[in-house]
């Protein structure tokens, strides 16, 4: 057997142990956070997001720094690029990122596919729709700054909604705006401002890879990620009333995106009418006793988030490979007793 | 409740909701009465006795009552669909009577806060 197989063996034992037991441990956390009475579904919505995708970052990082610092020698995969001597340790951990970035590319291609922005257009009823959503930004403070990050699309298989992952931008379909009043338009652009602002574009495709890379695990998560993310359509529901959008027209809005149109490919099931029916009552909720911030979030949970991925990132260089090490060996010994 | 957080009636007898009704539709008393006091049994109402009959009040609000009850409802949101940062998801066609439904309530409450 080629010491190359051993890498191997690795991102199995990671695969197939340790990112679904660290699945299993985060559904537990996501359990009892799901479970707090106070502040309802929308209570802890960065910590539980952090569980969710912390629970396959850390793991992953942990391994790709670990099978880069795991030479025979010990040495860290640095020694490869300073020092030419010992290229022929290099295979090991070489080969091993390899694996391990085309595994992770793989996984994630349909992912990144399906984050694919929308085509702006420039016709003259795109042109049109530019200047009324210049009119409606302009003559809100809230919406101003997002007057520059609207696109307009004549795709009429696209109503609404924001892509782009570091600069976000918020598309409006031709079609769908026509079916808008100003002050549902204006209500809709109040609720993806709160996507804009939130990175959530982002935020959304980190939580698809996180959950594609953990092919064995991904069930485990599935459902608490649909809850989150719903959970998070209503927080910027929300959001976007406190900050002065109608919560009728939103309402009305939200109703209207939701009918498919005839080229419109129909996306979820029935079953997410729940989660439509909840949104719409919160709006009508709204429109009695206008709502204020609610719900602890979990502040601290991206810095915290930050520091473990730090310590993971980093751990292997300070105490070694340990555990790799010891499934290596053990893969070498198990194999010799088997073919002595 | 729809009729109580409506009208936003902080304390009512049967007779209120029922003549709110009775202009939408034909409805009986003793229809009413059952309803509310189901409605009491599950802790939604509260009462207190005015002489022969009870008056009653909201627990809570409908945002409150939506947030009680919204594990329920998000439980069913299972499945991983994961759409992108979109106003709302597209559902099916067959529940195209349900968003007549959510916009003949929504017109609805437009009138109501109108009168």
């Amino acid at each position: 057997m080629i010491e190359a197989t051993f890498p191997l063996l690795g991102t199995a034992f990671v695969v197939l142990i340790v990112l679904p037991a660290f699945a299993l441990l985060a559904k537990a956390g996501l359990v009892m956070l799901e479970r707090d009475e106070v502040g309802g579904p929308l209570h802890g919505l960065n910590l539980r997001y952090v569980l969710l995708t912390g629970s396959s970052a850390l793991p992953v990082a942990w391994l790709l720094s670990a099978g880069l610092h795991q030479a025979e020698t010990g040495k860290s995969a640095l020694a490869c690029l300073l020092d030419h001597d010992t290229a022929e340790l290099c295979f090991e951990p070489g080969f091993f990122a390899l694996m391990l970035a085309g595994a992770i590319l793989a996984s994630s291609i349909g992912v990144i596919r399906r984050h694919r922005g929308v085509r702006a257009s420039s016709s003259d009823a795109a042109r049109t729709l530019l200047q009324r959503v210049a009119r409606i930004t302009s003559s809100d403070p809230v919406l101003a700054g997002l007057g520059d990050r609207v696109v307009v699309t004549d795709d009429d298989g696209f109503a609404l909604g924001t892509h782009g992952l570091l600069k976000p931008r918020v598309f409006v379909g031709t079609a769908f705006a026509e079916r808008l009043s100003d002050e549902m338009l204006a209500s809709a652009l109040g609720h993806e401002a709160e996507h804009v602002r939130a990175l959530d574009p982002l935020r959304y495709l980190i939580l698809q890879l996180a959950l594609a890379v953990n092919p064995f695990g991904r069930f485990l998560l599935e459902p608490h990620a649909a809850r989150w993310q719903a959970a998070r359509e209503a927080h910027c529901d929300r959001e976007a009333v406190i900050l002065g959008a109608a919560p009728l027209p939103l309402a009305d809005a939200i109703v209207r995106a939701a009918r498919p149109g005839a080229r419109e490919v129909v996306a979820l099931g029935a079953r997410d009418t729940a989660v439509l029916k909840f949104r719409i009552g919160m709006l009508l909720a709204f429109s009695e006793r206008a709502p204020a911030r609610c719900c602890h979030q979990g502040p601290s949970a991206f810095p915290v988030a930050f520091v473990l991925l730090l310590i993971a990132l980093l751990l292997p260089h300070q105490t070694g490979t340990a555990a790799l090490d010891v499934l290596h060996t053990g893969a070498e010994h198990a194999l010799t007793y088997f073919w002595r | 409740m729809d009729v109580v957080w409506g009208k936003q009636l902080s304390s009512f007898a049967v007779g209120d909701v029922l003549a709110i009704l009775e202009k939408q539709r034909d409805i009986a008393y003793t229809t009413v009465m059952t309803t509310v006091t189901r409605l009491y049994e599950k802790g939604i109402l509260e009462r207190e006795r005015d002489g022969k009959r009870y008056l009653y009040s909201p627990k809570l609000s409908r945002e409150e009552f939506l947030q009680s009850t919204a594990r329920e409802v998000l439980d069913e949101a299972v499945g991983g669909h994961q759409a992108m940062a979109m106003l709302a998801e597209k559902v099916s066609e067959a529940s195209a009577g349900e968003l007549d439904d959510l916009e003949a309530l929504i017109q609805k409450r437009r009138e109501e806060l109108d009168a």
